[in-house]
């Protein structure tokens, strides 16, 4: 691009909209953290489905699972914030929220162990909705829009229904936030990766 | 002609820069050097110009032992991109 080109008022009016939506386009989240949470939250509470008829006491410490799935989750997150060569406005406000509700599941699993509540996956699944919903509707993403609703609805459904089956409910939650929309986003961020080469 | 649009934004390299980090919080020099299409000598005066105007700032750092130029708008670089394009709207209002 030559800087010393004159440029018409039209022309100025073009570079600008095509730099604009360049940049804007560029983003495209990896979606492997969505993918990990999916796939996570899937399996435990399909195991805690399972356990329920099979008893084993090995898997009564499967959602111990999420502690090795935050580990990786700050692996990934270090690797995309390494590779990063832009960043967007939002991305701040983002993590903000996802870190957040990191922090309120961790305190509300504490703080609810010391009581004997019978709706603990009701809450849960009303937590997860709303970093889900508010991402959805701030990118703009379909996908997890639904899946943050998903949320809502599975946790007023899970009032009325006996364990285990409210873990069925968690993770087909789990499936709709997050897995789901992180096909999705991954599938994307592929294909723009090829783009790009 | 166009006497009244701002001459340091009333330049194609300089313009597509302030244009892509209007819309992003910050770039690397790499990514304005991939999106411009210019070369690094190039986009080295142009970001210099910028930041001696107020417009943008620069941070320079080390990633991996690489070298890693930050670019980000200032607030004066925000409001002279308005001014800027207010200013191109209106005179294409003229001339229609």
């Amino acid at each position: 691009m030559e800087q010393e080109k004159e440029l018409t008022g039209q022309e100025s009016l073009e570079l600008i909209s095509r730099m604009i939506s360049k940049a804007k386009r560029d983003y495209y989240d990896t979606g492997l953290s969505s993918l990990l949470w999916g796939s996570t939250i899937t399996f435990c509470s399909l195991i805690a489905f399972v356990n329920y008829y099979l008893k084993w006491s090995v898997f009564d410490y499967v959602w111990f699972l999420t502690f090795v799935a935050v580990i990786i989750q700050g692996m990934i997150s270090a690797r995309e914030k390494k590779l990063r060569r832009r960043k967007g406005h939002d991305e701040d406000l983002m993590s903000g929220i996802w870190i957040s509700f990191a922090i309120a599941m961790f305190l509300v699993s504490w703080v609810l162990s010391w009581f004997n509540l019978p709706f603990l996956t009701s809450i849960y699944m009303i937590i997860y909705g709303i970093p889900t919903f508010t991402t959805g509707y701030a990118r703009r993403f379909r996908p997890m829009l639904i899946g943050g609703i998903a949320c809502w609805v599975f946790s007023m459904l899970a009032i009325f229904t006996p364990f285990p089956y409210v873990m069925l409910y968690m993770a087909a939650s789990a499936q709709l936030a997050w897995f789901i929309p992180g096909l999705i986003l991954r599938k994307r961020y592929l294909k723009a990766n090829k783009e790009n080469v | 002609m166009f006497k009244d649009l701002n001459p340091i934004l009333h330049s194609q390299l300089r313009l597509a820069i302030v244009s892509i980090l209007i819309s992003v919080q910050e770039a690397e020099f790499t990514y304005l050097r991939e999106k411009t299409e210019a070369t690094a000598g190039n986009l080295s005066v142009q970001i210099n110009k910028l930041k001696e105007a107020g417009y943008i700032d620069v941070a320079k750092a080390f990633k991996d032992n690489y070298p890693q130029t930050v670019c980000k708008i200032t607030p004066l670089g925000v409001q002279a991109f308005e001014e800027y394009v207010k200013d191109l709207q209106s005179y294409l209002n003229i001339k229609k």
